[in-house]
């Protein structure tokens, strides 16, 4: 426990430095403990037309070998819409498709029985690409669109029109932990699932369904996970289903972690996307008209690819009031893996587009494009209606930039990199502004809601169970304090349970930045529960040691519990606990909460479907290497919005490594593929995630101040996924320095990631262009 | 070679273990290893190739009777590599005394930093950070970078566990490490004394570790068909990802008549087995212009323990090193029972991946001679990141003018461009006798298409590859 220059640090940074956190790959079970893998796909697209598994279950050591005739209860993994086997039958329809599962005594004898299988298969001929859906026609479900006034006359009678496209490349997770998974089988048809899942609910559910029993004879809990993203939203899950199907087979505990590469090939990414569009504005660059058509590789498999596509259309303008926008987004199948969740959810991906036509707008106006986005901002009481119909309310928009542009000196700075750009021929600066206006709210609205159980123990220590997981994000540290002050005790006496199935059912995926907002009200209503019911019992004793009666609700504070008029005559939080067990007051509360007024009306595209918005914004300085198209950030300022933080600690961290994740995902991450569709860059020797060289020299990094965050719990505001887009100032600013090699008169081939590759041959391209007569 | 024991602390311990008492292979790594036992589950696998530094764990060891700790990567490292070592695990830096727990300065700065979020990377950084405060590296941007490129971090952003770093090293004092110094010191030299070579040899599996050249040579002439390593960063790679077996190791990290430098022969002689970052230390006074490779070599765990014969040896299209001697004219010192042979950088790489390493041979040393007055020579490696990639292209260039600005003599050595590193002959040739100047420079450019045909891989595509080879020229100009 530390506490340090009234700090509270993580909630397990104790354990984490000392290596004793524990990981669902360090549990140990015995000898007992088998070892489970799964068996995939090479294939792209193929029938199975024969295989022969009984060489692999002769060999010693192992225990099981599972084809889908051996599952139990449904062949499924996907618990919503049921399209996504776990264990592909006549056909698989992507490399990394599970097709068998081996339980053996360790691993080399699991990898030895693999060897083993014999299986003979029937190419089929494979989609490995977007324009390849649209070509056959491969839809993954029908288009959506949101849409306001009327684009097509106002782009007509627009001024100026640009048209463009983007390409935005996926991205894999990295989570430092891969997907493991242990399971335990109990008694009858009980099994305890230990995994690493954002949603341990819907882990429950999918193992509760393969194995075809209840979901009351399924229990999983997750401690901590060694990074989500969102990768283990939904595929967290298959992993389990698998380890619990060769625990149930064999009788034993099965631990199942994947390696690496097998984590990199097998599971979904964010999804790429490609969009054109269409964008109409004034001589000053006001914008009139945006029309927008997303295009998106959604995998074999839905997971949760329409919730993205959606969430990318509802960040089609990002932080700007456009009055005529239309935005239409199709997720087409392909035959890769499923793509699913990643920070941000589809945001990053619609946002980019608009900011890169913002961009687009500025070098043809000749205008600074931080100039043009100002213009452009929703206002504060006007202009400010989304195109789904929600009014934004505290836009703290006009306040960031004031802040930002005055503590990064942005103007001054914008001078200084034009007259470094014409003293240097082969380096070349860019600086690039780049706002984030974020919905907080799970979109599909039902989600928006969370569980708690508040237990007190007779000897006055608290224990606190809640839906969300916590996953490096700092959730557990903010409920920990949430709990703490709600009851008025020291940190040590409170303490944050283990996320749990068979303490708190029913819990949404921690997602969509929402954990803390859901699961700190839940557990503030349980609190407020035990509080009515310790109320007689508390005034009581005060009456009898001090001789008054309290009024109204009492004050919990530093262990002790008073009456405001009376602060000085008070009882002992611990006495109070031990009177009230006595006079036999249950001490244990549940506690429930759902984000009240949102919704959203998909015929219509019209509704509220947020609760509120978070905003940041970003200033970045980068140096290009135009002979080679290396890149380096030699600054960054951000200043983000989290209203009151609960955390400051916590949130900076957030803020920070969102940032430098979403500079990955804009700069150095590259997904290739070969003709035949693998993955070729399935480990992190070619697939490279930021580095600590790759932070910015200069880095500050601040939350801004005065805003609070009205009927949000402590008035704070979701942080986990709005800084990732941050990063467009680094993309933009990358761009910038290309389009000075052409003194900005050209525009220059762009799309993401700028990794050292496309940034040279864009330059190529302007050297060339320039060259011609 | 009389012992097949493996001995090293551990714990404060000595720890012995016979490969044929146990059910593991020699060749193990300590990180499974370390897996394996009760309590040090804390060291992680993320990748299990050193490119993530998850499983960082350092390494004491005896260097003129004081401790030298150095941090390794212990995915990459087979067990037999800390004999006689003392193995240092993130659960050994906090002090327990009961229920109390004193945490280490960099644990402690990691705590107060926030500089850990899910916690997975969290223990190699820690140790990366211990390493980084038992060195007598001078705390800068630059070298807090060096010392933790190897070790990535997917949720922090990096600028909270930077923060730990210079509060941990400004704030450095004596260590329990430091005052357990002379005990730990006496139980490394007790396996000392017992002499360090090791010959094991179980039912699956063959490692010697001799400690002389004699031994290793003669092992090499009786075990020609036992792999080579010193370092094992490669074989360990292999090892641990295709599940490649090994029925036979010669590992000769363990000998030091291999880790010389010495000047020779109007040059520097740099033995095969010294550690890149042992050559990194050399090269700083005496050629830097080599630093800018060292810069971007690896990381500070694999340079630690790779071997500069084992770069060399491995004849990788790309490594880095190779196209580098190549410039520098270097020569390399082969060796056998019956005697030792020069080779040329260029000719000791036969082909993809192979080299004109005798079944008998074993790479000795190199001679790289003296640059001579008016002769430039510079590097330049093209990564997708900078820190701890590998190489998609690299140009290393030797250059002799003429007084009047006249190319004399040049030699410009690419990797990544082809099966092997190679020279760009035909632009070498078009300069000869040309001005040094930016116009014949460009017009060069065009030849590199006539010198090489680059393929496109996982790192990048062959039009990206061409553009940059051509850019580089220009780039060796100032």
């Amino acid at each position: 426990m530390i506490e340090s220059k009234d700090k509270t640090h993580h909630e397990s940074a104790i354990q984490h430095v000392t290596g004793e956190a524990v990981y669902v790959g360090d549990m140990q079970m015995g000898e007992q403990m088998l070892i489970g893998r799964v068996v995939y796909s090479p294939y792209a697209h193929a029938e199975i037309v024969d295989y022969d598994l009984s060489e692999a279950r002769k060999l010693q050591g192992v225990y099981a070998v599972l084809d889908h005739k051996d599952i139990p209860g449904i062949n499924e993994l996907n618990p919503m819409v049921h399209d996504e086997p776990c264990l592909a039958k006549e056909k698989v329809s992507c490399i990394g498709q599970a097709i068998f599962l081996i339980a053996a005594e360790n691993e080399q004898i699991a990898h030895d029985a693999e060897k083993k299988i014999r299986i003979i298969y029937k190419l089929l001929p494979a989609i490995l690409s977007i324009d390849e859906a649209i070509a056959g026609g491969n839809l993954l479900a029908p288009s959506r669109a949101i849409e306001t006034g009327d684009p097509d006359t106002a782009l007509m009678q627009a001024k100026h029109v640009i048209e463009g496209t983007l390409k935005t490349g996926g991205q894999e997770h990295w989570y430092l932990e891969t997907q493991s998974a242990l399971c335990v089988p109990g008694e009858g048809h009980e099994m305890m699932v230990y995994a690493s899942s954002q949603n341990p609910t819907e882990t429950q559910m999918v193992v509760a369904e393969v194995l075809g029993i209840n979901a009351n004879e399924v229990v999983c809990e997750v401690r901590r996970l060694g990074g989500g993203f969102g990768g283990k939203e939904t595929q967290g899950n298959h992993v389990a289903a698998w380890a619990a199907l060769l625990a149930n087979a064999t009788r034993r505990p099965v631990k199942m972690v994947l390696n690496r590469d097998d984590d990199q090939k097998i599971t979904g990414k964010r999804h790429r996307f490609q969009s054109s569009y269409k964008i109409g504005f004034d001589d000053n660059g006001q914008i009139t008209s945006y029309i927008v058509d997303m295009n998106a590789d959604a995998g074999m498999a839905k997971d949760l690819s329409m919730a993205i596509l959606e969430r990318a259309l509802f960040h089609a303008e990002n932080a700007y009031f456009i009055p005529n926008l239309r935005a239409t987004g199709t997720m087409w199948k392909t035959n890769l893996p499923s793509n699913t969740a990643f920070r941000g959810f589809g945001g990053p991906q619609g946002m980019a587009v608009i900011e890169q036509a913002i961009d687009q707008i500025a070098r043809y106006l000749k205008k600074d494009a931080a100039e043009i986005r100002y213009k452009n901002f929703y206002g504060l009481h006007e202009r400010n209606i989304t195109p789904y119909g929600q009014p934004i309310s505290n836009n703290r928009l006009l306040m960031i930039w004031d802040q930002l542009i005055e503590s990064s000196n942005y103007y001054d700075r914008r001078e200084k990199t034009s007259s470094y750009n014409t003293k240097n021929e082969y380096v070349k600066r860019g600086l690039a502004l780049t706002p984030v206006k974020f919905g907080i709210s799970f979109t599909t609205s039902f989600l928006n809601q969370a569980g708690a159980l508040v237990l007190i123990y007779k000897d006055g220590t608290v224990l606190v169970n809640h839906g969300g997981t916590e996953m490096g994000q700092g959730l557990h540290t903010k409920i920990w304090q949430i709990a703490a002050s709600g009851l008025g005790l020291p940190m040590r006496k409170v303490k944050v349970n283990a996320t749990n199935t068979s303490k708190v059912p029913n819990t949404s995926p921690t997602a969509a930045s929402s954990g803390t907002d859901l699961n700190g009200m839940a557990v503030t209503n349980a609190i407020a529960k035990l509080k009515a019911r310790l109320q007689p019992c508390a005034a009581k004793m005060i009456a009898e040691q001090f001789g008054f009666t309290p009024k109204g609700a009492l004050t919990y504070q530093n262990g002790k519990i008073f009456d405001l008029d009376h602060p000085t005559k008070s009882i002992e939080f611990e006495s109070l606990i031990a009177k009230a067990h006595f006079e036999q007051i249950s001490l244990g509360a549940t506690g429930f909460y759902s984000t009240p007024g949102i919704f959203f009306d998909r015929n219509k595209g019209k509704g509220t479907p947020f609760y509120y918005f978070a905003y940041g914004m970003a200033v970045s300085e980068v140096e290009v290497d135009t002979l080679t198209g290396s890149v380096k950030l030699l600054r960054t300022d951000i200043l983000h919005d989290v209203g009151d933080s609960i955390n400051p600690g916590v949130d900076l961290g957030q803020v920070t490594g969102g940032f430098i994740q979403g500079v990955g995902w804009c700069t150095t991450e590259t997904l290739r593929y070969s003709k035949d569709g693998h993955l070729l860059n399935h480990s992190p020797d070619t697939y490279k995630i930021p580095g600590i060289g790759n932070i910015p020299e200069i880095f500050n990094v601040s939350l801004l101040d005065k805003a609070p965050n009205p009927s949000v719990i402590k008035r704070s505001k979701a942080v986990g996924e709005p800084p990732f887009m941050l990063a467009f100032s680094v993309w933009l600013a990358i761009k910038d320095a290309i389009s000075a090699v052409g003194n900005h008169k050209v525009e220059p081939l762009f799309g993401l990631p700028a990794n050292n590759e496309l940034v040279l041959l864009s330059i190529e391209n302007i050297r060339s262009r320039h060259a011609a007569p | 070679m009389n012992t097949g024991i493996l001995k090293f602390v551990l714990d404060g311990q000595i720890v012995e273990i016979d490969f044929n008492k146990v059910g593991f292979l020699p060749s193990t790594t300590v990180l499974n290893y370390l897996r394996s036992l009760h309590g040090h589950k804390g060291t992680k696998e993320g990748c299990a190739e050193g490119d993530c530094g998850a499983c960082t764990v350092v390494l004491g060891e005896l260097v003129d009777e004081k401790i030298r700790y150095r941090s390794v990567d212990s995915c990459l490292l087979f067990l037999p590599a800390i004999h006689g070592k003392q193995l240092i695990t993130v659960e050994n830096l906090a002090i327990r005394n009961g229920r109390e727990t004193l945490l280490h300065p960099v644990q402690q700065a990691l705590v107060e930093q926030y500089g850990s979020q899910c916690g997975f990377c969290t223990p190699g950084i820690a140790m990366s950070l211990f390493a980084l405060f038992k060195s007598d590296i001078e705390i800068s941007r630059h070298n807090v970078i060096h010392a933790l490129a190897g070790n990535l971090c997917r949720c922090t952003g990096y600028d909270s566990i930077y923060r730990a770093a210079l509060q941990a090293y400004g704030n450095r004092q004596p260590d329990q490490f430091e005052e357990k110094e002379p005990e730990t010191t006496k139980l490394l030299q007790q396996i000392h004394a017992e002499g360090i070579s090791l010959e094991i040899k179980t039912i699956d599996q063959i490692y010697l570790l001799p400690s002389t050249l004699t031994e290793a040579i003669e092992i090499r002439a009786s075990n020609p068909q036992a792999r080579i390593i010193n370092g094992a960063t490669d074989t360990a790679i292999r090892q641990n990802k295709t599940h490649e077996f090994l029925l036979a190791l010669l590992d000769i990290s363990g000998v030091d008549e291999l880790k010389v430098i010495r000047r020779e022969n109007n040059g520097f002689y740099i033995g095969a087995g010294l550690s890149i970052e042992s050559f990194k230390a050399f090269s700083e006074k005496e050629m830097p212009f080599l630093l800018p490779m060292f810069d971007v070599f690896a990381s500070w765990q694999i340079r630690n323990v790779a071997s500069i014969g084992g770069n060399l040896a491995t004849a990788s299209p790309i490594g880095d090193f190779i196209p580098l001697f190549i410039a520098l004219n270097a020569r390399l010192e082969l060796i056998n029972h019956q005697g030792k042979r020069w080779v040329g950088m260029e000719n000791f790489i036969t082909g993809y991946r192979q080299n004109c390493l005798e079944k008998n041979e074993l790479l000795l040393g190199i001679h790289i001679p003296y640059a001579g007055q008016g002769v430039v020579f510079k590097t330049e490696k093209v990564s997708t990141r900078r820190d701890l990639d590998i190489s998609t292209l690299s140009i290393a260039m030797r250059l002799e003018l003429d007084t009047h600005n006249k190319v004399q003599d040049i030699i410009l050595a690419y990797g990544g461009m082809a099966d092997r590193p190679k020279r760009a002959r035909h632009v070498e040739k078009f300069m000869m006798g040309k001005t040094w100047s930016k116009g014949n420079i460009q017009e060069a450019r065009a030849l590199i298409e006539n010198d090489f045909t680059p393929i496109s891989d996982a790192r990048s595509g062959s039009e990206y590859r061409m553009a940059a080879a051509k850019n580089l020229l220009l780039k060796m100009l100032w």
